[in-house]
């Protein structure tokens, strides 16, 4: 039990004295030690004590700088709030939150540790207390499920001679979506059936938003008269109204492709998806790993997109993902 | 521009120009490198950045400059070390000018730092040190300011203010660290290369030669610096000496200048005796401070021995020789910024010169008077003496005579033909060359030996010594009296014989004199062995009585390494401390600050009802429209957070919260009175 403690003791001292931390020099901070080492060497060959105070002077910037950069990155709590969608090769909007628990920290900057994810947050002031929101544009070079491990928060405070950094260490998988690029391929014909309405899209006699105004034709459908309008024009006018194309497609992405065929194919898919809904069609996936059933909305472009993310790679039970 | 960048780079251009004044200090710098240095900071404090798209341009003029510069190194005409530092500043001066980005800020900062370690191979002044620490906060905020800057998303302010604070202290200890690194950084001197000697700000004011011309004007009577110290033993511990300090004599006067009739200069040596010593001799521990700016040694009238002397110069201290002129001046073989020497002086009184020791030049030269001295001279002499024959008596008669009828002045024509003349007959006032030389001369047409004496008069006690202004340069008469020897008779009215600066400007001088004493002492000559006694000072040896000890060793031993080291520890674990305890969280503090809102709306005659809590009487303010509610909400909201939301009161906010709260209770407080009604009561619900 004496020599668990005291190792418990130990241990702690040596966390205390090795902290996990890493230590990178800056450009400037390279040019500094280098004007250091100089006035060091002028010391030591002239004797002058005018420049033995000034070599004093750097190497306590130095010192001060190494603690102060650690007092920044010690109490910190961080957490990640995640994206609202993340897309490959497209800059998108993730958030941290990070808490400073006693004493205040300067001049922090965010970043996914070993991923391939690009881009920083930053914060220049977080006082105590206070659960800052930090917002970064990330970039993800491709498609699928991506491990983040941890966060690199880091910082030059105070002089900007040293970058130390430190890691938190917070495990999940972030989806990245298909980008959607250009669809070179028509969605194909639409499904028929129950479902749907095929009518002309230039014929006014839909159901949608009224577009105008006319005088009733011969043999037209009565119910479609204004009637208070008729009655003040003093001739029987009727509504024309937008007539509300909804198509069903169903999207699908053949097996048996190759790696870059299968993700150009996503990408597209994406795309197509991406305008057919946005047109208001109902939009279904059939590819080699599942079928989804068209609906329209943002909701089932959601489910597209991640089931497009998932192709190809295997699927965890949880289905566990940060954004 | 983004709030708290002008103020970074503000900062940033004021931390070069400290830097850039850290070189200029010494006196070296090429005019022209000062001139264009001061527009250049001048037009980027203004926020005017001309280089901004001459990049290319400019960069040429600056390589121009340096092969200038390169090619005066080679010609002889400008030191190496000089030129460097001229260049540093002219490119610092460029980078200030350009467009501010990351890495003009860096560059500008490199330069300020090579500036400054060029001021310190340059000067030794006291204000380089001033310079250093200022650039050091100066540069030290400007970059902290960017790190933070650039940390900061677009569009989002600067936090100055809150940078600063930490900063400050992150400051603090590092000038504490220097010190302390420049305490116990063992002096190990490879001295290579050694640097360009300086006198710095020392402005030679002393200016022994080997002549005295009459004319011109006496400023030097105005300048309040001090050039010399001297510790004297016996001490004769008065506040004001009011001594003859003499440099040499000189004995012939052609009409317009003194000079000496013998001009050989003895050998060189390390002691030199001028005239044989007693018993009570009163020895001198003499330094001639920068602003001396001559090589003459001075003592007390009359130096009999003088030796042992020093020469202090950049590289260091060390020994030097001395030889005696003509006119009795001893002169230091070497120049240097400043020396220390001994001397020995003769009491108060006769000198026991005899003239038969003199040799046969100067004997005639005591008694020679130049041609074509106004014959006024002599009839004047006669009827003021009225056959007084005895030389002291005639010589003290004259003085009188003189200082009762002739005024001192410091303002004077210029050169004119005949300056004793124009002194006794003309003008009627002069200063204290023009009353020593009269005298002298007066006396020589009566046939009595006489020269002229220069030096200092004076001494004012410092610190257990005695120090000499440069205005405190003064002329005065050797009268020989037989059987005594030469004799010091002083024609200058007595209140005109010391410095004639103001008494303020001598007390500012003589602080700066003291600081400046301190900064050589402490900083400039502090040394290896200082750095011993200061180990021992703190760490006393304990002495072994065993026999056969080694000889101690030279080397800083184990123990002072390792105090050294936990020092350290100990101050680091201090500061931790005492950080931890400054930011810990205060119990109740919370409470604390609802009770003093409660108080302050109790002194406002807010009523209460039993039991109401403070979020409720807010409400019910807000509700009624009181006057104080827009002042309360958001303590009350504040209050709530701190107690309940988990956010803690920060330091010194509940101070900040309570006086806004204050001031609205006082401004309402007043449009009651104004108004002359009684304070509204808010109603108890």
């Amino acid at each position: 039990m004496k020599a668990r403690r005291r190792t418990t003791w130990w241990a702690r001292v040596r966390s205390r004295l090795r902290p996990p931390r890493t230590l990178k020099v800056t450009r400037i901070g390279r040019t500094y030690l280098v004007v250091t080492f100089g006035v060091g060497l002028g010391a030591l060959n002239t004797g002058n004590n005018l420049l033995y105070l000034l070599l004093g002077l750097l190497l306590s910037m130095v010192v001060v700088s190494g603690v102060l950069s650690e007092r920044c990155l010690r109490d910190l709590s961080v957490r990640r709030v995640g994206a609202e969608a993340a897309f490959a090769q497209e800059p998108f909007a993730f958030r941290w939150a990070i808490t400073r628990h006693h004493g205040h920290a300067f001049a922090l900057t965010l970043e996914e540790a070993d991923s391939p994810l690009t881009g920083v947050g930053g914060v220049g002031y977080l006082p105590a207390g206070v659960d800052h929101v930090v917002r970064a544009n990330l970039t993800a070079p491709r498609r699928g499920p991506l491990d983040l491990t941890g966060v690199r928060v880091t910082t030059t405070w105070p002089l900007g001679l040293f970058a130390k950094t430190r890691t938190f260490p917070l495990e999940t998988t972030l989806l990245i979506y298909p980008r959607r690029t250009y669809a070179c391929q028509d969605p194909g014909a639409p499904e028929q059936g129950p479902v749907g309405d095929a009518g002309n899209p230039r014929r006014n006699d839909g159901n949608g938003d009224v577009v105008g105004l006319r005088e009733l034709a011969q043999g037209e459908d009565a119910r479609r008269i204004h009637w208070r309008k008729s009655a003040s024009a003093g001739k029987l006018l009727r509504v024309e109204r937008e007539h509300e194309e909804r198509r069903t497609f169903v999207l699908t992405v053949a097996a048996g492709l190759d790696a870059q065929a299968l993700e150009r194919r996503c990408e597209e898919v994406a795309a197509l998806a991406h305008r057919l809904i946005e047109e208001g069609h109902e939009v279904g996936l059939d590819t080699p790993e599942e079928r989804i059933r068209p609906s329209a909305g943002a909701a089932q472009e959601r489910r597209l997109l991640r089931a497009l993310a998932w192709l190809g790679h295997e699927r965890p039970h949880g289905d566990e993902e940060a954004a | 521009m983004r709030k708290g960048t002008r103020l970074r780079l503000v900062l940033r251009d004021l931390g070069s120009g400290f830097a850039f004044a850290s070189m200029a200090v010494s006196g070296q710098l090429p005019v022209w490198s000062l001139a264009l240095y001061g527009l250049a900071l001048v037009l980027a404090l203004m926020g005017k950045r001309p280089f901004a798209h001459r990049v290319k341009l400019t960069a040429l003029l600056l390589l121009a400059v340096a092969v200038t510069l390169g090619t005066n190194v080679l010609a002889g005409s400008l030191n190496l070390v000089v030129a460097a530092c001229a260049f540093a500043g002219l490119i610092s001066a460029q980078r200030v000018l350009s467009t501010p980005d990351a890495a003009t800020d860096g560059q500008v900062h490199l330069s300020g730092l090579l500036m400054v370690a060029g001021g310190a191979a340059l000067s030794g002044e006291l204000i380089y040190g001033l310079f250093l620490i200022l650039f050091g906060v100066m540069a030290s905020i400007a970059l902290a300011l960017g790190v933070v800057e650039a940390a900061v998303p677009e569009g989002e302010p600067v936090p100055v203010r809150s940078v600063m604070g930490p900063l400050a202290r992150g400051v603090t200890f590092a000038v504490l660290g220097a010190v302390a690194f420049f305490i116990f950084f063992p002096r190990l001197n490879w001295n290579m290369i050694g640097p360009t000697a300086s006198p710095g700000l020392g402005v030679a004011t002393a200016g022994f030669s080997n002549s005295v011309r009459l004319g011109g004007s006496g400023t030097i009577k105005d300048n309040p610096r001090i050039v010399l110290r001297a510790t004297l033993s016996p001490d004769p511990e008065r506040d004001s000496l009011n001594a003859y300090w003499v440099g040499r004599t000189y004995d012939v006067f052609d009409g317009q200048e003194w000079s000496n009739a013998r001009q050989a200069s003895g050998p060189f040596e390390f002691m030199t005796t001028l005239r044989p010593g007693r018993d009570n001799l009163v020895h001198q521990r003499m330094e001639l401070m920068p602003a001396y700016g001559a090589r003459t040694l001075v003592a007390l009238e009359t130096p009999s021995r003088l030796g042992n002397a020093f020469i202090n110069t950049q590289r260091g201290s060390r020994r030097t020789h001395i030889s005696e002129q003509g006119g009795g001046e001893v002169r230091f073989r070497d120049t240097g910024i400043s020396y220390t020497y001994e001397a020995y002086s003769l009491p108060p009184g006769s000198t026991g010169d005899e003239v038969r020791d003199l040799p046969p030049e100067e004997q005639d030269a005591l008694l020679a008077i130049p041609d074509g001295l106004d014959v006024r001279v002599a009839q004047t002499a006669a009827r003021v003496l009225n056959g007084e024959r005895e030389p002291l008596a005639a010589a003290q008669k004259l003085s009188a005579w003189l200082q009762r009828e002739y005024k001192y002045t410091l303002e004077l024509g210029g050169d004119v033909a005949d300056p004793v003349a124009d002194f006794l007959f003309q003008r009627k006032e002069g200063h204290c060359e023009h009353f020593a030389t009269a005298l002298t001369l007066m006396l020589r047409t009566q046939g009595m030996r006489a020269r002229l004496a220069t030096g200092f008069f004076g001494g004012e006690r410092v610190t257990g010594g005695y120090v000499i202004r440069a205005g405190d340069a003064h002329a005065w008469t050797h009268v020989f009296v037989p059987g005594q020897g030469f004799v010091t008779v002083d024609a200058t009215p007595p209140s005109h014989r010391a410095s004639q600066s103001s008494r303020v400007l001598e007390q500012l001088v003589s602080l700066y004199e003291a600081v400046e004493s301190q900064w050589r002492n402490a900083v400039l000559e502090y040394n290896f062995r200082d750095q011993m006694d200061a180990v021992r000072t703190v760490f006393p040896r304990q002495r072994h009585k065993a026999k056969g000890d080694e000889a101690p060793s030279r080397t800083p031993p184990p123990r002072a390494w390792g105090a050294a080291l936990l020092a350290a520890v100990a101050a680091y674990a201090l500061w931790r401390t005492l950080s931890r305890y400054l930011a810990r969280e205060r119990p109740l503090e919370a409470t604390r600050f609802a009770d003093a809102v409660e108080s302050m709306l109790a002194s406002a005659r807010v009523a209460r009802a039993d039991g109401e809590t403070l979020e409720a009487l807010d409400a019910r303010l807000g509700k009624e429209g009181h006057p104080l509610a827009s002042a309360l909400a958001p303590v009350t909201r504040r209050y709530l957070e701190a107690r309940f939301g988990g956010r803690p009161l920060r330091q010194g906010e509940a101070q900040q919260l309570l006086s806004t709260l204050r001031n609205a209770v006082a401004m309402e407080a007043q449009r009651l009175a104004r108004e002359g009604t009684r304070p509204p009561r808010a109603r108890a619900s």
